[in-house]
């Protein structure tokens, strides 16, 4: 993939609770950003092919998602149009199934959008409801499922990252109080508002050992980007953003199949793959933006891509590393902490952030930009058994 | 779509798993898991056969909910259990008085529960016990 | 003939003061009683018992050849609950599963069944549960008596640590409690002089007698003798009647556990037998629904040579107890239940 594609526009709307747009008014804002954002103007008509990330739909009474539906929303029923689902990667892979689509020389410019509408439910019903156990995937039966809704998940996890790394919940908050405090800058976070140690602290236990706030929000948004030939790229924008390597990663989505509760391996599949495809280490890169649904995630997640070695991540946090103008900024954007997690337009979304602070475009919360190299990680899943790792540069 | 009812045959295949903890085990990397299936989930290989959980185990690592959808009261306390013998089971904790008393590393058991009522069947499957002295 | 093997019970944890649901609707009922968990039933505590039963008997589950319940607060009117059971303790299918219901004499006619199967030969070892767990309403007396419990015996004929020397029953129509099918309580005739002369003590006494004519016993050979507990009193006013010292009688559990119906006289056994010595013999007489089932039981001196694990007695399951509210009974039989939206 390396040398191949480019990002020439990316678009998103604002994260939040949208009570009076649906998933059409999201998506087609999102896109008309992405048309509007491509430097000397794009025809709609260039784009031949599409990717369509949508998680959920079919749950909560959107209808099943299909290619048409895509089709219908943006006006154009000539191109191969594809609906992603792959857990929280699912807008990552609705972006790297479009990379490929290039990549593979059957398509010059091709779009991925991701779009998601969350809160035509109440936040309790979203996804603390989901997994309640009734059946649905591999080993779904009630007596295996029940209690295991959004947070248990990484719940289990946080127990042994405290148990064997000596991770506290006070160095879980400090993810909360970093991505928070970068949201603020943030015109497209959901959340943009600080919150101390004892706020977070004293929020209510959701999933000992999490609290209210080690839990990112439930958000409406849609996120779009346009990629194209490497060698079209210039016809298109002056500053286009370069595709390194774009890889899934897997693990087993039974949680009895694990291999242990510190590390999540879909991850560090993903990241070392992506990273032989770019021809890049992690200490190349300049930032990252990963997948931090809970605050403990992040800690894992920094880990997992190779960041730091297991167990150090916490320390680093601590001493400010990780802080948008420390040594590596994590999540700028504020993260899913405080940007938002609409399912499956947050890793769009993560890469528009990429594509805007590679460009030095970013204002407030401009991040030191000196290789050039952005890394955007999701992770999820049944199981949280799928994750997906892109890395971006500005120079080929 | 609705869930598929405890009459209907997903639940009638998964029997010998939930009650009898029949798994698999696999001959070349020994990874134990259920439910059944013809090929290792962690090394692919074909060389697969029966294998019976043990009902007894220590806990590897848990969570609490005290946010739950409808049916389940809080606190929830969820675990993965290593269990005697190899293998791992992911299951709640009944009967705790306080669940702030679970720690990494007690000893559980399984007992026999009802986990759920469905269009007038009891739907029974195992949950785990804090082992008593005795 | 045929022994008992082994035992195990079950007593769920949780206890409500009888008071406090009597209260509620101006009556009165003393002690407390054991209430099943939400996730409980009489399946679950079925399950406990009998995993128990036959780890203490030694045998393995491929020499059970039946499996019966004696219940009235089955959770099916079709379905049986044996054949859970029957997953859970790895039977076979060629295992005999039977569902006695729709009476708290169940578990005794359970075991008459067991001992008609082995005596013509068709198996050698069976498995006999009485768990009980019946439904109640708010306002009823049985909401504020009915109790949960399960006793669980593996009947057979080798490694006998106590035979059962004979058993008689006495049958006739007499209605002092019912549940129609279209009723989730348990009714109560509420005429108590009548129901116990005419329907508990009536029964019994004449199951009894008939039992030692039969066998040729008088009330002196016994050292135990144990009756259903559905309260404190019945059983005393009965041993009256039969000329047997009161002192003989087991221990009154029904302000303790509550009435246990079809497990009650197999929970008192349980007790009686954590304790005999060998050579002492036990009348047992069950009573419900009009019919009663009396047995003579004598310790075998191979009861000493399976000694019970302690933690599993019945003086541990009285022992462990956590307290529940009424509101919190009311909850976990669902007589209170949240709005669906």
């Amino acid at each position: 993939m390396r040398g191949k594609v480019a990002v020439i526009g990316v678009g998103m709307i604002p994260f939040g609770e949208h009570f009076n747009k649906g998933l059409e008014d999201m998506a087609q804002e999102a896109y008309i950003a992405c048309l509007k954002s491509v430097d000397k103007g794009i025809d709609p008509k260039e784009i031949k092919a599409a990717w369509f990330g949508q998680w959920s739909g079919g749950m909560i009474g959107q209808g099943a998602q299909s290619g048409s539906m895509l089709a219908s929303m943006i006006g154009n029923m000539e191109i191969p149009i594809t609906r992603v689902e792959n857990g929280c990667p699912t807008g990552s892979d609705a972006f790297r199934n479009a990379c490929i689509g290039v990549a593979s020389g059957i398509y010059d410019v091709v779009l991925a959008l991701g779009v998601e509408k969350m809160r035509d439910k109440p936040g309790s019903e979203s996804l603390i409801g989901a997994g309640g156990g009734k059946g649905g995937g591999l080993g779904s039966h009630p007596s295996w499922m029940m209690g295991t809704g959004g947070p248990s998940l990484q719940a289990l996890y946080a127990t042994r990252q405290m148990y064997e790394l000596g991770c506290t919940m006070e160095d879980f908050a400090r993810v909360a109080i970093k991505n928070h405090h970068n949201g603020i800058f943030c015109p497209y976070a959901h959340y943009r508002f600080e919150v101390t140690m004892e706020r977070v602290l004293n929020s209510p236990i959701v999933c000992w050992p999490l609290h209210l706030l080690d839990c990112c929000p439930q958000t409406d948004g849609a996120a779009a980007a346009i990629v194209c030939r490497t060698d079209l790229a210039k016809n298109y924008t002056d500053k286009p953003i370069y595709v390194l390597g774009s890889n899934i990663g897997l693990d087993h989505a039974n949680y009895w199949d694990k291999h242990n509760f510190t590390e999540m391996l879909a991850t560090v599949r993903a990241a070392r793959g992506a990273f032989e495809m770019a021809g890049v280490k992690p200490e190349d890169i300049d930032f990252a933006e990963c997948h931090d649904c809970f605050t403990n995630t992040e800690l894992m997640n920094v880990e997992d891509i190779g960041i730091c070695k297991k167990g150090e991540a916490h320390k680093l946090l601590e001493a400010g590393e990780f802080d948008m103008h420390g040594r590596i900024p994590i999540n700028p954007s504020g993260g899913l902490k405080a940007h938002g997690h609409p399912i499956a337009a947050t890793g769009i979304g993560q890469l528009c952030e990429c594509t805007w602070q590679l460009r030095e475009e970013s204002d407030q919360r401009q991040v030191e930009i000196k290789n050039g190299i952005a890394l955007q990680h999701n992770c999820g899943g049944p199981g949280f058994g799928v994750s997906c790792v892109t890395i971006l540069s500005r120079s080929l | 779509m609705s869930a598929p009812a405890p009459a209907s045959p997903v639940f009638w295949r998964f029997n010998p798993e939930i009650f009898r903890l029949i798994g698999v085990k696999c001959k070349d990397c020994n990874h134990i898991t259920y439910p059944r299936r013809k090929i290792c989930p962690v090394c692919g290989s074909l060389n697969i056969e029966e294998y019976k959980l043990s009902r007894k185990g220590t806990v590897h690592t848990f969570c609490i909910n005290w946010v739950l959808p409808p049916g389940l009261e809080p606190p929830v306390p969820l675990v993965i259990v290593d269990l005697e013998g190899g293998g791992r089971y992911q299951g709640i904790i009944a009967e705790v008085d306080d669940p702030g008393q679970i720690k990494i590393g007690d000893k559980v058991e399984m007992v026999l529960r009802k986990v759920d009522t469905d269009r007038g069947i009891n739907v029974y499957g195992y949950k785990f016990r804090l082992a008593e002295e005795s | 003939m045929a022994g008992i093997i082994g035992y195990g019970i079950y007593v769920p944890r949780y206890r409500l003061k009888q008071a406090d649901a009597a209260m509620t609707w101006t009556s009165w009922s003393a002690g407390e009683k054991a209430v099943c968990g939400a996730d409980e039933d009489i399946v679950t505590m079925a399950a406990e018992a009998s995993d128990k039963a036959i780890k203490h008997a030694g045998v393995n589950s491929e020499q059970i050849g039946s499996i019966y319940i004696g219940t009235a607060s089955s959770p099916y009117i079709e379905q049986y609950v044996t054949p859970v059971l029957a997953e859970t303790l790895e039977l076979a299918p060629e295992t005999t599963m039977i569902d006695y219901c729709g009476s708290v004499n169940s578990a005794a006619n359970a075991l008459l069944g067991c001992l008609d199967a082995i005596e013509s030969g068709r198996i050698k070892c069976g498995l006999v549960i009485g768990s009980e767990n019946r439904s109640t309403a708010p306002g009823t007396d049985g909401e504020a008596s009915f109790g949960a419990a399960a006793a669980s015996y593996v009947i057979g004929t080798d490694g006998i640590i106590a035979d059962i020397e004979g058993m008689h029953t006495y049958s006739t129509l007499f209605i002092d409690r019912w549940r129609g099918v279209k009723d989730s309580w348990v009714s109560n005739y509420f005429d108590y002089r009548f129901d116990r002369e005419f329907g508990y003590e009536k029964h019994i006494v004449a199951a009894c007698k008939g039992l030692m004519e039969k066998l040729g016993r008088k009330p002196e050979d016994f050292t135990y003798v144990i009756l259903p507990q559905p309260d404190d009193r019945l059983p005393g006013l009965t041993a009256k009647a039969l000329g047997i010292n009161r002192e003989l009688l087991a221990p009154g559990l029904a302000s303790i556990l509550g009435d246990l119906g079809s497990s009650s006289v197999f929970i008192s056994l349980a007790g009686i037998l954590d304790k005999a010595k060998p050579g002492e013999r036990i009348l047992l007489a069950s009573y419900g629904s009009g019919g009663s089932n009396a047995i003579s039981i004598i310790v075998r001196d191979e009861i000493e040579g399976k000694m019970k694990n302690p933690g599993t007695s019945l003086d541990k399951y009285i022992e462990r107890k956590q307290y529940i509210d009424y509101i919190g009974y009311l909850k976990i039989t669902q007589a209170l239940t949240r709005a669906p939206y």
